[in-house]
């Protein structure tokens, strides 16, 4: 009786896995089969097409034309600095605000979370004038800047609630045997935060990975354009080259998904501690 | 403690901004170096080329007569269609003007009306895309972002009279139109002679046509209403025909007025209204997009397919199947009963253009560049040989006799024309009322809205 209604559960659990694996896998299967048709070959009734010929050209312009490398290494480069710096600034942040005494401690943070209902576009002509007018327009830091900017109270938020959870005594033990500040915070309190490190290193690399509005506006030339410009490459004027387009997204979608395998483990611990010590 | 704590901060705050500043002037040097590789061949490649360039760009700002172009564009595609055909201008007067070096930046139409607002401020890059509409231009003109244009230098451009007209202000030119667009009906020849249905030359017939064409279990036209401009522009073309060469008085009035309830405004939205209703369009055409609805034609699903005359190009395109492609026509709209438009009163007008920065430090450079691009083997030529539609130039010295029939049509169409319609009814308020008519003309088309209530609707956007 036991291990039937054992089986039975385990049925009604495999099928649910199954049919969520498949809600959250299609888009990407639904995405590699039409990167692989010709821009026609789209319009069919099916959900899914079986190409006339496998056209792996479309990879080739995806990657020549569409200035595929430049903008993947753009796309690194400016994600990866933005995650480093949103890391290690929510840290200091988050202790400073949690851990330390001083006057300003809850104001400081209640200013740096407001920045949570702060939308984009509000900000996005005012910041192209002041980044015109101090000169950063078209260079990384036109991206950087607000990159780091609007991730940071998400980053904030999520490293405050994980720091609560640390027990004092660690960092009371800590200054007896003579640490100082620097070393409690990157030496002891760092390496307890590691799930709430991933979390927030995947979302800023997931916010900004596919950020279009703010690097359209504040960028021109191709040095610093990012994997987004890719797409763009392949619009016209009324109609667009579909099949290459889905070919760039296929790309460009792969390094997110890597991202988040690599880190899986990690996010869905970090999200639950922090979240619940808001 | 505290001390310590603050004067720690202090110090990494500063080093932080002075280490800013050095990577400040880094980047900055590389994007010039690269900005000039930009324009050496127009197309970024990688970083190797990168290197490269930086080099040679060297080089040529010690000789000092540098003129470096901005260009700003709405062709994002630079390898296909119109996009291609400015790239190869571009690249010509590159060649012949080795000093000169011209950086463009492409966005599609939505980012790039945004950059524009941004550009507007500050920094307006020397020769634009704009559009000679009132609902785009008027705001871009009460800004005095762009350079006036002498019209006496055009006088032997050949361009079609009138054409200039929409990029005027106060009798001052502040641009140059690229194209005449067309409003069409294309058809599919062969499943027209395969079933023998004939060209409608009425309303009425081409109602009964649709009815024929559903019953026979194919769609009879394919509409774009997804995106809302081609039916604003379908209601363009219907109030032409209903109230003839007056429409534009007639739009004029109730935009300024805000008052839409004119006969003539109500009689061509029930047109449109009831031929949606009798299944005129596809089932879902109110939320499919460009690109959809140009397949259901090529893919010989619908009959007929409205769209301007830049779309000619599909008599070309070789992802089309032959037997459709080589038999694609086009007429206008039918005349409809008891209108006052003739069969050549046509829906027509000139869109898109350039214009030249008013703040531009390079101001003569870049109409120099302008001069070039309109000279009339220039875009007028290339854009025919390219198939991506009509210049706004007299283009029959450029005829080879290897047109498509497709193309001949078309130019007969423009040929026969008595009168042209001007901007779509759309582009001719400010953009708050282009935002409302292109929203609010799905919903009337279904049905979910009364006429009433669409055109009182437009009519409080202009307010």
């Amino acid at each position: 009786m036991k291990t039937g209604r054992k089986k039975i559960g385990k049925v009604v659990l495999w099928t649910i896995l199954i049919a969520v694996a498949v809600i959250q896998l299609f888009p990407l299967i639904w995405l590699i089969d039409f990167s692989l048709g010709s821009s026609n070959e789209m319009f069919t009734n099916g959900l899914l097409i079986i190409p006339e010929k496998i056209r792996w050209d479309n990879y080739a312009k995806a990657f020549v034309d569409g200035n595929f490398l430049l903008y993947l290494k753009n796309s690194v480069l400016i994600n990866t600095l933005a995650v480093i710096l949103v890391v290690i600034i929510s840290i200091m942040a988050g202790y400073a605000c949690r851990r330390m005494k001083w006057k300003l401690n809850n104001f400081v943070k209640t200013m740096l979370l407001l920045g949570m209902m702060i939308p984009i576009h509000a900000t996005l002509l005012p910041n192209y004038k002041i980044y015109n007018t101090i000169g950063v327009t078209d260079t990384i830091w036109a991206l950087l800047i607000p990159y780091v900017a609007f991730s940071l109270p998400q980053g904030l938020f999520l490293m405050t609630g994980f720091i609560e959870s640390i027990p004092m005594e660690l960092e009371e033990a800590a200054v007896m045997d003579g640490c100082g500040i620097y070393r409690i915070v990157f030496q002891v309190v760092t390496p307890l935060l590691k799930p709430s490190i991933a979390t927030v290193a995947i979302m800023t690399f997931l916010n900004n990975w596919n950020e279009f509005m703010m690097a359209s506006t504040y960028l021109s030339s191709p040095t610093w354009k990012t994997l987004p410009f890719s797409v763009l490459e392949f619009t016209g004027e009324y109609s667009s080259n579909y099949a290459v387009q889905f070919a760039v997204m296929a790309l460009t979608a792969a390094p997110a998904v890597i991202v988040y395998i690599i880190l899986n483990k990690h996010i869905t611990k970090g999200v639950a501690m922090g979240a619940v010590k808001g | 403690m505290k001390k310590k704590l603050i004067a720690a901060l202090l110090v990494a705050a500063m080093s932080v901004s002075v280490l800013a500043g050095c990577g400040d002037s880094k980047k900055e040097s590389t994007k010039t170096g690269s900005d000039n590789k930009t324009s050496a061949s127009a197309d970024a490649k990688g970083d190797k080329a990168d290197d490269k360039e930086d080099d040679k760009s060297g080089d040529d700002t010690a000789s000092g007569e540098d003129v470096t172009l901005k260009l700003f564009s709405n062709l994002p595609d630079r390898k296909n269609g119109q996009g291609l055909v400015e790239q190869m201008i571009i690249d010509e007067y590159m060649e012949a003007n080795p000093n000169v070096k011209i950086e463009v930046e492409a966005l599609d139409e939505e980012a790039y009306k945004t950059k524009f607002k941004a550009y507007a401020m500050d920094g307006m890059p020397d020769v634009v895309s704009i559009w000679g509409q009132p609902s785009f231009l008027d705001e871009v003109l009460d800004a005095g972002v762009l350079a006036e244009l002498n019209e006496g230098d055009y006088a032997d451009y050949k361009f079609i009279s009138g054409s200039l007209e929409g990029f005027k202000k106060d009798g001052k030119l502040y641009g140059l139109p690229r194209n005449t667009d067309i409003m069409l009906i294309y058809y599919n020849q062969k499943m027209f002679e395969d079933n023998s249905w004939e060209v409608p030359s009425t309303y009425e017939d081409l109602m009964t046509l649709c009815g024929t064409i559903k019953d026979a279990g194919i769609t009879p036209i394919a509409m774009d209403g997804g995106d809302g401009w081609p039916m604003a522009c379908f209601l363009t073309d219907l109030l032409v025909k209903v109230a003839g060469t007056e429409h534009s008085n007639i739009i004029s009035n109730a935009i300024s007025t805000g008052d839409f309830s004119a006969p003539e405004l109500k009689t061509a939205t029930q047109l449109l209204v009831d031929s949606a209703a009798a299944g005129m369009f596809q089932t879902g055409y109110d939320s499919q997009d460009y690109g959809t609805t140009q397949n259901l034609f090529t893919n010989g699903q619908a009959a007929m397919y409205c769209m301007g005359s830049w779309d000619s190009s599909m008599a070309l395109n070789e992802d089309i199947s032959e037997e459709i492609r080589t038999n694609i026509r086009a007429f206008t709209m039918p005349v409809v009963k008891d209108g006052k438009g003739g069969a050549n009163d046509i829906a027509a007008w000139n869109g898109g253009g350039y214009a030249v920065s008013a703040n531009s430090a390079v101001k003569d450079e870049a109409i120099k560049f302008l001069n070039f691009m309109y000279q009339p083997d220039k875009l007028s030529k290339y854009g025919w040989e390219n198939g991506v539609g009509m210049s706004a130039q007299d283009q029959s010295e450029y005829m080879t006799g290897n047109e498509t029939e497709l193309q001949k049509q078309i130019i007969e169409i423009l040929n026969k024309a008595t009168s042209v319609s001007g901007t779509p009814i759309n582009d001719c308020g400010p953009s708050a009322f282009k935002t409302a008519i292109e929203s609010e003309i799905q919903g009337v088309s279904n049905g979910s809205t009364s006429v009433d209530d669409f055109l009182t609707t437009i009519g409080a956007a202009c307010k």
